[in-house]
């Protein structure tokens, strides 16, 4: 059989959810045409354009920022381009400008050669090449001197039937001169002629480099006369290609004279055009005159890039010297010796290979001018990431001169440069490297650079004693023992415990606390072990310390939540430890208090207490009967005893002991001071007593009115006492912390939350509002979504999803956050409630707009196993990825370990706009490696590949990891890591030691996996052993079951429950359950059954489930069984909150179905003319009778209806039928009839109340705006009512219906009705919406301001 | 069901711990260790290394054993090691609102 889903139960029953959807691809499928009329029809189109986005501004920051644009990034955006599919024109276009001089790092002949891989790479991905793009190409020739034949190029060119145009031949011409070939330049500048293409400054200029350069500097210097007799004035690029050509002779003398006669000139040189000079004569062997130039440099800020950029050309072109000067030369501020100058030129020199000596004196000199404060480190750094050992030691030992520390980790980066490659010989090169440094290796340079190159440790230490490298024996077996730790390898671990001693116990004891991480359980053994093996216990401080460092160690490891989840796993460890006599001392007992403290389990205390070792306490510290006896003495000598009673106090406080505590209050009361009293309340706190804790509380206050308590302990009071039902007392402790200015930390605000949480799982609704009103309103906190998510617990847990949705919309109203909304959903879906759905959907379509509704759609279907539904969402269009909540599902699957809807969740985003392919799939194989379920993980690696997704690395990675761990063979290289520290891994390790089937069974239950399947599974594979689980297991399975509408698996369970345990039944929720489920899969008879079966034990069923079945009954027509209900839960309606109306509307439905229709008007009409009314006229709502009529179009009963409704309008003055008559035909779209029914009957204008009533509903949802428009042609004096008028606009904003609302805003004001705020907000935002002028000043607060004025306006009034 | 809700607030927030900025490359977490220590006992202090480059990436978290020792870290303007200028913050953003003494210290 098929398995119905939840929503398609709810889809067939009610079209509303499917309405919603719809409506909402319609949305999306307009605001897609809108885009398509902006932009060419395609995706990939667009695709490419947010890809050339992205690129332009990734190398546009770049050169803005250094006026160069780095090798990597280049790399970088190319191989994105060529990955984003086929590249569009301008995205190559950008990258091909790239490639010449904004590319100062890389040789000349490097930079051409990227821009020909560029070409030849894009042509081949179906890049269609334009003139620009040959004319970008040129350029890059021109800047990168390539020496290339112009004839050729131009046959290219028409090879690819490009026609060249101006700037083509402009920059051809360049390429000739650049050569001295003044004869190439000229047929090019013949071809131009015949063009009549317009000779520019630029050929001129040119031509002055093509004279100079094949020799002839007069005829260069001529040019400038040829231009003027042109009629072009010589601008500054000529001026500059003449100063280039002097300085490419070395001519000092005539640079000097241009330059003064450009300065003459009103023409004027950039910096950048010096810069240019300097370049000239650096490159041809004229170093000398550089600082002449240097001196003309204005070094204004915009042009400190260029200045950069020559310095890394120079470098490059092994022109490092001249590059020092320029540097040496920059005016940058001295003073500041934050930002350090010449970084990148030492980097560069790095990349560059500069002789290490050469470096180690730029280095000093670069110091000495104050320009950087720390080369040689920044250089050795460089050297280290460049992995240039040879460097790096050359630089330490200058380092270790200048008396700088070398340090370990130094040597780490160039060990891992040969951990990646497995390089055996480099990795001993550089532990050699260390000794002669003077460095020893650390435990973790073995463990995490070393050990991963090498298959066993043992062969670690064979290689490092034939090489000859010196190691700590000790610090290596330590390193040894950490590694096995990190496997979680426990033999291991006991073994080398038991087998060496001498090791240092706190290296043991952190081992050990990486092995209890690692494997996550509480190893008795190796408590004891530690506790009873004298070995390493030798030392002074003993057994006590050691375990006591160990288990602080091992709490302080644990998260906060993690420790709240362990609390009752660690108090069996520590009655455990207690009762094989393990001791700590005292005062790391008190760092333990205080991280539990901090944790707020402050409950887990007294069980370390315990563990104390009291013999030993300090003995310079009295104990405490010590301090008794001294206090009796005292006592007895009539001496003030304050202080000592306090000591004592505080010390018994600090054993726990509340017994004596009290006792010894009550015998001194009159000698208390506040200290004492603080400490006692807190013990009292810790041991639950709120009687006690009140009534010291209460002393204390007498004692000194003012004293202030700590914070910590006004939180634990108020958790006492609202855990034990003194509600006001509770508010009053809050009070008082905001009287007296208690300060209020994070830590606070937390423990807030656990207390208000804590009352929600209990159930108490009293103290979650009233306490949490309380710290709102007091200022105490903030109301986020953590704080306020009990006031929905509380009703999620109670499975009441009406006042749960209600809550969360009304914490949005209150404090615009929606808590557990999620969660809500979840509810919502599984229980079909397809209105509830609705409205939420509604409100945070409305509250935070349409993409978040459908993402909070999607996710809700993919967690309650609705995957088409999930699907149909996902592929709305116009929906692109989300990032954050696409990464927030995947951690929440992670933790609950839902593998199935990850899986699905991956499945389904497969063509969503945008999404991360990569990131999903790294989510899904950490789940994976959770499970540790390696066939799955493989399918992963073939469906990227499908997919045609590039892995990152460390999806690789782990992919890798999950495959190795399995002793699968890895199917690709990867960059071997040996060990992630995985800072993020869940804490929810299956601990398969512990997993017996019926602890399975609920977890499984818990987690809902596969509709309950695995559940299932696991309760077959008990039966087949006899095992018998509790009653509760059962149920839990049953309700399961019953919520993933599997009915025939939770019978089986059911009958097999029955069968075993004796007086087996189903509790009031499962009933109700199945009674839902067995009416959605039409089983009558059998919903009707379990009702009865339900009744008969007592139970109340859900109004939902006796609801659903009579109206399934009416619905075929089966008039008895609705009468056979309505005699079972005879007497009980009220306990249900079953309306007479369900039974009067069902039953006359069921009738009118049935072709009885006089039999079904008459007793209505009996009933509301009777003279013992059972219900209201007022309240006798037929509404959901004549729908269901108008929707069956029903016409003869419609005909009928109708007749009665007038006959009890008109004879009998009951004008509530003909009113809803009237309403639902609106409603319905039969504006026709209803006009003629109100023609027939006036008075249904006069029904106020009840029009009202239905404009307030109707302007909760979208897409009324025609109705209330028909309402209000037909009822045109509603428009003088308030609400109507509010309602009116409300649905016209809703729909957009601009038009309409502007009517009605004109007829309003014609009447010169006083509109309020809130409309008049509500209305010109809609105007502004439409992009049209708003007649009026727009309100300038918010919708909630207005809201809540007229609120509270209101209320003013009653 | 009661810890799902609790994860939601997971953090090692009332805890006295500095996250430590810009921390050059020359040191890591015993150069940490040694200056943080003029403020108070360091219970823990972590630099995590990025095992891909073997560098750190200028982060780190001091783990005091007291508000008061963080406070006083934190008030100390400048933090330099190395000839390098640390940056010095609470592990949360959100202000601290005074320090409070215990009220077991107090005998009015």
């Amino acid at each position: 059989y098929v398995l119905l889903s939840h929503l398609h139960f709810s889809v067939r029953l009610s079209p509303g959810l499917l309405g919603l959807l719809s409506q909402a691809r319609l949305h999306s499928i307009a605001a897609e045409k809108k885009n398509y009329l902006q932009e060419e029809p395609t995706s990939s189109h667009r695709r490419n354009a947010s890809q050339f986005d992205w690129a332009l501004m990734r190398l546009d920051n770049s050169v803005r920022r250094t006026g160069r644009i780095p090798k990597t990034l280049l790399q970088k955006v190319f191989d994105n381009t060529c990955h984003s599919g086929s590249p569009g024109g301008n995205q190559a276009l950008l990258l091909l400008r790239s490639c010449g001089s904004l590319l100062p790092e890389l040789k000349l002949s490097e930079r051409t050669e990227f821009a020909h891989k560029i070409w030849d790479e894009l042509q081949k991905l179906g890049t269609v090449y334009d003139v620009s793009h040959y004319n970008a190409l040129l350029k890059v020739y021109l800047q990168n001197d390539h020496k290339f034949s112009p004839t050729d190029f131009l046959a290219r060119m028409e090879k690819g039937n490009i026609q060249p145009n101006r700037v083509t031949y402009q920059r051809l011409i360049a390429a000739y001169c650049n050569m001295g070939d003044i004869e190439g330049a000229s047929t090019i500048l013949g071809f131009m002629k015949t063009k009549d293409l317009p000779v520019t400054e630029a050929v001129f200029s040119a031509l002055v480099t093509g004279h100079a350069r094949s020799g002839d500097m007069e005829n260069a210097e001529n040019i400038l006369t040829v231009m003027k007799e042109a009629g072009i004035e010589p601008g500054p690029d000529t001026y500059l290609a003449l100063l280039n050509a002097y300085a490419e002779k070395g001519d000092i003398d005539h640079v000097k004279q241009t330059l003064e006669k450009v300065e003459k000139s009103d023409l004027y040189l950039m910096d950048r055009d010096l810069l240019q000079i300097i370049l000239s004569f650096s490159k041809a062997g004229y170093p000398q005159y550089v600082p002449e130039i240097l001196e003309k440099i204005t070094y204004e800020r915009r042009y400190i890039p260029d200045t950069m950029n020559l310095i890394l050309l120079l470098v490059t072109e092994k022109l490092e010297d001249t590059a020092l000067q320029i540097l040496l030369a920059c005016p940058i501020s001295r003073e500041s010796s934050q930002n350090d100058f010449g970084s990148f030129f030492l980097r560069h020199c790095v990349t560059m290979n500069t002789p290490a000596e050469k470096l180690k004196d730029y280095c000093k000199k670069l110091k000495e001018a104050q320009l950087h404060t720390s080369p040689l480190q920044f250089t050795l750094q460089c050297a280290l990431v460049a992995q240039k050992l040879d460097l790096a030691k050359v630089l330490m030992k200058a380092l270790k001169e200048e008396g700088f520390p070398i340090r370990t980790h130094y040597f780490w980066p160039l060990l891992v440069g040969h951990q990646k490659e497995k390089n055996v010989q480099g990795i001993v090169e550089v532990l050699k490297g260390m000794h002669e440094i003077g460095v020893t290796p650390d435990q973790e340079t073995y463990v995490n650079y070393v050990f991963p190159c090498f298959d066993s440790i043992k062969s670690v230490r064979a290689v490092l004693q034939e090489n000859g490298c010196p190691h700590d024996d000790n610090v290596f077996s330590q390193a040894e023992l950490r590694s096995k730790a990190v496997n979680g390898n426990l033999d291991y671990i006991l073994s080398f415990l038991v087998d060496l001693a001498g090791v240092n116990f706190y290296c043991v004891c952190s081992n050990l606390l990486l092995l209890l991480q690692c494997t996550h359980f509480l190893s008795y053994q190796i408590t004891e072990l530690l506790y009873k093996d004298g070995r390493y216990c030798q030392e002074p401080p003993g057994p006590t310390e050691a375990v006591g460092y160990f288990l602080y160690n091992l709490i302080d490891s644990m998260s906060d939540s993690e420790v709240q989840a362990k609390e009752e796993r660690l108090r069996q460890y520590f009655h455990q430890l207690k009762e094989m006599n393990v001791k700590i001392p005292e005062n790391i007992y008190r760092g333990i208090r205080n991280l539990l403290d901090s944790y707020h389990v402050p409950e887990l205390i007294k069980d370390v207490n315990i563990l104390v070792e009291r013999e030993k306490t300090d003995s310079r510290k009295p104990s405490s009967s010590d301090l008794e006896s001294k206090l009796e003495k005292l006592k007895a000598e009539n001496q003030p005893i304050g202080d000592i009673l306090k000591q004592l106090i505080v010390m018994l406080c600090s054993e726990e002991n509340m017994q004596k505590a009290l006792e010894l209050k009550a015998k001194y009361e009159s000698d208390m001071v506040v200290g004492g009293y603080a400490a006692l309340i807190n013990l009292c706190c810790r041991h639950d007593n709120a009687e006690d804790a009140l009534n010291l509380k209460r002393e204390f206050d007498r004692l000194d009115s003012s004293a202030v308590l700590d914070t910590g302990k006004y939180v634990r009071l108020v958790k006492v006492l609202g855990k034990h039902g003194k509600l006001q007392d509770a508010i009053n402790i809050l009070k008082e912390m905001k009287e007296k200015d208690v300060p209020v930390k994070d830590a606070t605000v937390l423990s807030f939350f656990h207390i208000l949480n804590g009352a929600a799982l209990r159930g108490e609704t009293e103290t979650v509002k009233q306490l949490h009103e309380a710290i709102v309103t007091l200022g105490l906190a903030k109301p986020s979504t953590a704080l306020s998510s009990p006031l929905v617990t509380l009703y999620l847990e109670k499975d009441d999803l009406p006042a749960a949705l209600e809550s969360t919309i009304d914490c949005y109203e209150k404090y615009k956050i929606l808590p557990r909304i999620h969660d809500v959903l979840c509810k919502l879906i599984e229980k079909g409630e397809t209105e509830l759905i609705q409205k939420a959907m509604d409100f945070v379509s409305q509250e935070q707009g349409e993409m978040t509704m459908l993402y909070d759609l999607f996710f809700a279907f993919l967690q309650t196993g609705n995957y088409k539904e999930a699907k149909k969402i996902i592929e709305t269009p116009g929906i692109r990825a989300r990032p954050t909540r696409l990464q927030w599902f995947c951690d929440r699957c992670i933790a609950n370990n839902q593998v199935e809807t990850l899986e699905k969740l991956v499945e389904l985003t497969q063509k969503l706009f945008e999404c991360d392919r990569d990131q999903l799939y790294y989510s899904l194989l950490k789940l994976y490696k959770v499970n540790d379920d390696w066939q799955k993980a493989d399918a992963v690696w073939n469906k990227m590949q499908e997919e045609n997704i590039i892995p990152r690395e460390k999806t690789l990675r782990l992919l890798a990891e999950i495959l190795r761990n399995n002793n699968q063979e890895v199917p690709f290289d990867v960059p071997e890591l040996w060990y992630e520290e995985e800072k993020d891994c869940p804490t929810s390790l299956p601990s398969p030691v512990e997993v017996n089937l019926q602890q399975g069974l609920l977890n499984a239950c818990h987690r809902r996996r596969n509709k309950g399947k695995h559940a299932f599974n696991i309760f077959l594979t008990a039966k087949k052993q006899n095992i018998v689980f509790d009653n509760e297991t059962y149920a839990r399975l049953i309700n399961l079951l019953l919520m993933k509408d599997n009915s025939t698996q939770a019978m089986q369970v059911k009958d097999f429950a029955e069968t075993h345990i004796k007086g087996f039944t189903l509790n009031d929720a499962a009933n109700s359950l199945l009674i839902i489920t067995q009416v959605r899969r039409d089983y009558l008879k059998d919903a009707l059954t379990t009702l009865k079966t339900a009744l008969d034990l007592d139970q109340i069923p859900s109004r939902l489930a006796v609801t659903r079945l009579i109206q399934a009954c009416a619905l075929k027509g089966d008039t008895e069984s609705i009468h056979d209900i309505q005699k079972l839960v005879n007497g009980l309606e009220d306990s249900i909150g079953l309306s007479r109306m369900v039974f009067i509307n069902n039953i006359a439905l069921a009738q009118i179905k049935n072709n009885n229709i006089d039999v079904a008007i008459e007793s209505i009409e009996n009933m509301l003319t009777s003279e013992n009314q059972t219900v209201d006229p007022q309240y006798f709502g037929l509404a959901y009778l004549f729908r269901k009529v108008i929707e069956g179009q029903l016409e003869p009963a419609l005909k009928k209806i109708s007749i009665m409704a007038e006959r009890l309008a008109n004879q009998f003055a009951v004008y509530k039928p003909v009113t809803d008559l009237f309403l639902q035909l609106v409603d319905s779209g039969k504006v026709n009839d209803a006009r003629a029914l109100l023609q027939r009957c006036g008075a249904i204008a006069e029904q106020m109340p009840i029009l009202l009533v239905f404009c307030i509903r109707n302007c909760q949802r979208p897409g009324k705006a025609p109705v209330m428009k028909s309402l209000l042609e037909l009822i045109p004096e509603l428009i003088d009512k308030e609400e109507a008028y509010t309602c009116l606009m409300k649905s016209y904003v809703f729909d957009n219906d601009v038009t309409s609302a502007k009517a009605l805003y004109e007829s309003l004001t014609a009447k010169n009705v006083k509109l309020n705020d809130l409309f008049l907000k509500r209305y010109a935002v809609l105007l502004k919406n439409a992009g049209e002028s708003v007649p009026f000043t727009e309100p300038p607060e918010s919708f909630e301001f207005y809201a809540k004025q007229l609120k509270e306006s209101k209320e003013t009034h009653l | 069901m009661s810890t799902r809700g609790a994860v939601v607030l997971r953090t090692n927030i009332g805890r006295p711990v500095a996250f430590v900025r810009k921390i050059p490359w020359t040191a890591a977490s015993s150069e940490l260790r040694e200056h943080f220590a003029q403020f108070g006992h360091v219970r823990k202090c972590t630099v995590p290394f990025d095992k891909e480059t073997g560098f750190h990436k200028g982060m780190g978290w001091i783990h005091f054993s007291s508000e008061e020792e963080l406070h006083n870290a934190l008030q100390q303007e400048n933090h330099i090691i190395d000839g390098v200028k640390l940056h010095v913050q609470p592990q949360k953003p959100k202000a601290l609102q005074g320090d409070q003494t215990s009220d077991e210290e107090k005998d009015f």
